[in-house]
This record gives C-alpha cells, structure tokens and sequence, in this order.
C-alpha cells in the first residue's frame, strides 16, 4: 500500500436501463476500468444485486474477476458483498481466488442487503440478515486463517474443512463493512478492519456516527483504521446549478430506484429520506459543483473526519459514456492535485 | 460447426505449498497458447475444500480467463448445481455469457462429497430433487420474464435476471452422470449428457443405449453437440507417454478414490484402484499421435462423441511439457482425427 494521504477508487455499478444493447456496455465498463488505470486512480469497486429489474446490471464476482485485466493497478473492492445471502464456504474460495489472480489486490467489502427479493430467492429472510452475517464472516475469516476448520452455523457445517486456496495477502484481505445505523457501525468496529462509509447518508450524520464508531473502537482497544474509506457521488461542473441541470435526471433516477428498492429502511432516523426532491437530497451529501468545492470537501473529509479512500460515483442509470469518462478525466486533472496540495 | 470440437480442461489444482500465483500464470499462458493454436474450448470444473491439493475457483477463473482466449467456448464443466442458489446461478451465467460474447456453456452434476454438501448446508438425501428445481428454475430465468416459483430452499417472487443472455435461448445445458438413473435425468433435462472422465468405452456403450432410449421416451433427437471428457497425454512415442503422464494419472485417482467418485460409479466399473495399465485401457488417451488420433475416432464411431475434452496437466506436469503437448496434438493429432471423420 502506498503512503498517499487520500486515495481515490471509482464506483462502478454497471447499471443500465431496460433496452439498452448490454453487449455494447460490456466494452463500455472496460473502458471506464482502462481509463480509471491509466488516471491514477487506487481503486475499482462494484456492487451486488440479483434480480435488479428495471436496471441491468452485471454481477460482481465476474465482472471483477473480468475487470482486473482491464485495471492492473487497481485495487478491487466488493462494495458489498451481500453478506447474509451466500454460504461462507463458496465466498471465501471465490474471493481468495480473486486475491490470488490480481496478485493480492481485492479489498472484501461486505454488508446486509435489504431487499425482499434478494432474501427470499436465497431463502432467507430480512429477520435472519445480523445472525447470518456474524457467522459468515466469522466462517470466512476462519477459513482463510486456520488451517482446518470445523464450524457449525445456522445454514452451514463446515466439516473438517480446508479452502481450496488461501488468498495472496495475509493475513486475509482487508475487510470492510458497510452499515447505516449506528448498530451496525458498532458492528462494524467489532468485526471489519474498517467502516465502509456509504453513500447515502449527509456529512453531518457521518460526522455523528464517526463518534458512535470511536468510542466502539476504544471500547474494543482496537485502533482507529489506517484506511478509512466513503462512498460518494461526484459530478463537476462550473457551479453546482450547472451540475444539477447536467446530472440531476440521472442521478434522480439512480435514487428513486433505490427508493423504491427500500434503501431508506436501512438508515438512521432523520436521514433516512431517499424520496427527497434533488435539490434536498443531494444537500451535504453529494459533491455537485466545481472542482475546487469538491476538493474542499474532500480536504476537510480528510482533515476532520479522518477519510482517506473515497471510492467515487461517476456514471448514474441513463448516463452518456462520453460524460462518464470526461467526468473521471476532469476529476483527475483538477482535483486530485488539488486535495495532495491542501493535506 | 467443426466435425471434432477440441477443449481443454485446465483443472489448475496444484500441490501445498505451490505459489498459486506462479501457478495462475502459467494456466494465462495454456490459455493463450489454446486460442493461437486454433482449440475450441476451454473447461473449468469445481470442487470446494480441495484439500490437500489447491485450485482456483470457477466462476471467477472462467471470468478472468476469458481475456486471454477471446475465440475459446469456455465451459463450466462442471456445476455442482445442487449447491447453488438458482438465482444466483441464473445471474453469474448471463452476466458471463454478455462478457465473453456469448461463449458459455452451462455444464452441470450432482456432486458426491459430503464436506461439499455440509458447507453449503444441502442434505445430501434430497440433492436430485434440489438439482431438477434448480435447473427448471434457472431455465425459468433465462428465458428473461418475470418468475414466480417456490422451491425447497427457495423462493422466486416477480425475479428477473439482471441482463440478457447473448445465446438463446440459453447455453448449452451439459448433464454429466455416471449411474444409470442419473443418464435418464440427462436425457430428460439437458442439451446432451456430458461423458464423464471416469468411465470405460464399454461402459459406456451399455449406456448409450440407456440413453438414446430416455431421449426417444421423451421424444428428443440424438444431440448435435455430443461431448466427452478425458484424460489425455501425447508425446512423440507411446513409451514416452506413458512414462511422462503415467504416475501423474494414478496419483490423481487414487485421489479420487479417496473422495469416494467411485461410490457414483455403476457396477462393474467402479473399481479405480487398479494399476496403471488396467486403469488406463479404454479409460485414458495416452500414446503417440497415431493412437491419440485413433482411439479419439473410436469414441466418435462407438458413441458419436463429437467434443473432446482433455485434461492434460493432471496434478503436477511440468508447464512446458503441458505446453509442448497442446502443440504436437494441434499439429499432429486434430488434423488426423478431422480426415478420418
């Protein structure tokens, strides 16, 4: 790992709407990856939903394993791994196989998931998310650090068992878990090597649950994390009224459907609000506007908060692929040199 | 379409202490000198809890691989779809099949390894019955509507796969099976029955005809694609052959031995533990060019096997005679086996 004070990942959620040509958006997504190589970017990170109708949308395990080519220099981030849903004994070979093929390179990022659809299709229920998702990690960490394990979970034995191959970094990659209310950022000082600060939630609520997550730490005597990483979407335009009349219909869409998917039921009171008009919503909690704003927020994210990984949201449902990549371009030009100067 | 199709099963299962990353170097290497060489497909099988060998995972060995052998089918051979969740199989596989522009194949079993079932938390006495709903539901998906179905151990409400597969209306559905029911399940409900690597020509004469009478009893026709795998070895003498890739192969199945295949195996033909020679005949394709090249069209004769699927690496040849053989067979074995087709 490098010393670089900010790190800067991009977000990839491969989503499309009904109709558009997916095979053409294959090459789409490999050139963002090619292109987020190549401008120095740290990280690549995709997402995971099943049945994502109305969007399309690829799945994570083969798009990242697809996508390493494309970004060698990439880190690669389950953002997240629907944790609850999988059985521990096929996550924790498929991602050391992942780690292994990149050469060390996969962060696990892991969370709960929310949808109903999701739940029942892996027959389980929303009730059973925590239980499960304690002991798959639990399961996984055991597999990729002990020689043999034997386990008895809720929805799994392992029997004597040893992973058909340990993932390249030790003692396993790091571990990231995503978490909106502030039980599960308890959690997550427990269990993860760091919280994974989502993209949904404003700055101000992050800011309160950052003390939430300290004082966990220090009951825990574990350490603040080295790498503290946050999700966000960005768009860059003269001022921030440009912004929102470039990418406000994208955007907008992108979280009426998370809406309706039922994002909101999973955050904290008082922000849990997805259903916000743009203009509210992306208040405090998206990075809208010019160059040197953005960077601004970032230098503060990074001085106040202690952020040092924020993984970026460029490309939004319906979204040209020609403003993807001059968004990521301009972001690279004009802010990153501008937040290494202001920390 | 080629009369013989020509495929290789990179299984990449390695020894302890094996540095798995020189390893997955070397199989990017086999993988390219596949696709110059003009072979049709490359295979990926699994096994979770490997122990003591190492291996690479399917999903995303198939995802990665196919960067490096854009021309190659690429073959999940096999699925042990008892295990998986439908959806999520449904899922993967389109997602696979958009990137690698349509070039998958949808290889699937039972499986046989209680620490396997254990991990997933699959009672092994209701597998079959888990595989068939398995099956029917992702076919459901992949036909690309809404499906609502509820299964054992789980439940589709309204679920739609995430994007469209490049082949309609599915890849190819290969059913490996040993035992004799399970040939009648094959017929019932696959593409064609995938000739596993275990098994005798004799067996598997006896059990053409259990299979061309349960595709008659369900009115199918004899499949087009007719695939088998085995283990293959060529060097420029039968001796040398036999020399280089004999202690590999019976290292291999005494493995196998170990994790019970044979318990899957029919009578009279379940007994891997012979000595090389025994286990060899009718089994393996091991020897010069010529016999390669003759014992490849006697399965074509005998059973109308179209697609031959090698296995060739076992578990430990050294990467550059695994390279060296890819090429004596592309240059001296295919060429004879397509003029005698």
């Amino acid at each position: 790992m490098t010393t670089k004070k900010m790190r800067y990942g991009i977000g990839m959620r491969t989503q499309y709407p009904q109709g558009d040509d997916m095979v053409k958006r294959t090459e789409d997504q490999m050139a963002q990856a090619r292109a987020a190589d190549k401008l120095g970017f740290d990280s690549l990170m995709k997402s995971q939903h099943l049945a994502g109708y109305p969007l399309q949308e690829f799945q994570q395990v083969p798009f990242l394993a697809r996508a390493m080519v494309e970004a060698p220099n990439l880190r690669l981030i389950t953002g997240i791994v629907l944790l609850s849903l999988h059985k521990p004994l096929d996550l924790a070979e498929q991602l050391a196989t992942i780690d292994v093929m990149s050469g060390g390179r996969l962060i696990f990022g892991a969370g709960l998931g929310y949808r109903e659809v999701e739940f029942k299709a892996f027959g389980t229920t929303a009730k059973d998310r925590v239980p499960r998702f304690i002991e798959n990690l639990e399961a996984i960490k055991r597999l990729w650090t002990e020689d043999e394990v034997t386990m008895k979970g809720s929805h799994f034995e392992l029997d004597h068992v040893r992973v058909s191959l340990k993932p390249a970094q030790k003692p396993t990659p790091p571990i990231w878990v995503g978490a909106n209310a502030d039980g599960a950022i308890r959690r997550a000082a427990k269990l993860a090597d760091a919280w994974f600060i989502n993209p949904h939630q404003k700055m101000e609520t992050i800011a309160r649950q950052l003390d939430v997550y300290r004082r966990a730490l220090d009951e825990l005597g574990k350490p603040f994390p080295k790498e503290l990483p946050l999700a966000r979407e960005v768009f860059i335009a003269p001022s921030k009224k440009v912004a929102m009349d470039r990418c406000g219909p994208f955007l907008a869409e992108k979280y009426k459907i998370y809406h309706e998917w039922g994002q909101d039921t999973a955050m904290p009171e008082g922000d849990n609000d997805l259903s916000l008009a743009l203009e509210e919503l992306q208040e405090d909690r998206f990075l809208l506007g010019p160059a040197d704003a953005i960077a601004e927020s970032l230098i503060a994210y990074n001085k106040k908060l202690g952020i040092n990984h924020v993984v970026l949201q460029f490309h939004w449902v319906g979204m040209p692929q020609d403003l993807v990549l001059e968004q990521m371009q301009m972001f690279a030009e004009e802010v990153m040199p501008k937040v290494a100067q202001g920390i | 379409m080629k009369k013989m199709q020509f495929g290789v099963m990179l299984r990449g299962v390695f020894p302890q202490g094996d540095d798995m990353r020189t390893r997955f170097a070397e199989l990017m290497e086999q993988a390219r000198a596949m696709e110059r060489l003009g072979y049709d497909s490359l295979t990926k099988g699994s096994h979770f809890s490997t122990y003591p060998m190492q291996e690479m995972v399917q999903i995303p060995f198939l995802s990665r691989v196919m960067a490096e052998c854009p021309s190659l089918r690429l073959n999940a051979g096999i699925v042990l779809l008892a295990l998986h969740k439908p959806l999520e199989v449904a899922e993967n596989f389109a997602t696979m099949d958009l990137m690698s522009g349509g070039k998958m194949i949808f290889g699937c079993a039972l499986g046989y390894r209680d620490v396997e079932f254990k991990g997933f938390g699959v009672e092994r006495k209701g597998a079959g019955r888990r595989f068939e709903e398995n099956l029917d539901a992702i076919k459901k998906l992949w036909a690309g509507g809404p499906v609502t179905m509820k299964g054992s151990h789980f439940e589709l409400e309204e679920a739609r796969i995430s994007v469209p597969l490049v082949q309609k209306p599915h890849p190819p559905v290969w059913l490996g099976a040993n035992a004799d029911k399970a040939i009648e399940r094959a017929a019932r409900l696959g593409d064609c029955w995938y000739l596993n690597p275990h098994q005798r020509l004799d067996t598997f004469q006896r059990q053409m005809e259990i299979y061309k009478r349960a595709l008659d009893a369900c009115g199918k026709p004899f499949p087009k694609e007719l695939p088998m795998r085995r283990e293959v070895f060529c060097a420029p003498t039968h001796e040398e052959a036999v020399r280089i890739a004999g202690p590999f192969l019976k290292s291999m199945y005494e493995a196998y031995e170990e994790w019970g295949q044979d318990k899957v195996m029919p009578a009279g033909d379940n007994d891997i533990s012979q000595r090389y020679e025994e286990l060899a005949r009718d089994r393996f394709i091991v020897g010069s060019p010529d016999e390669v090249a003759e014992e490849m069209l006697r399965y074509h004769r005998l059973l109308g096997v179209n697609h031959i699927i090698m296995s060739v690496q076992g578990t430990g040849l050294p990467q550059s005679q695994v390279l060296e053989t890819f090429e004596l067979m592309a240059k001296e074995v295919f060429p004879k086996v397509q003029q005698g087709m």
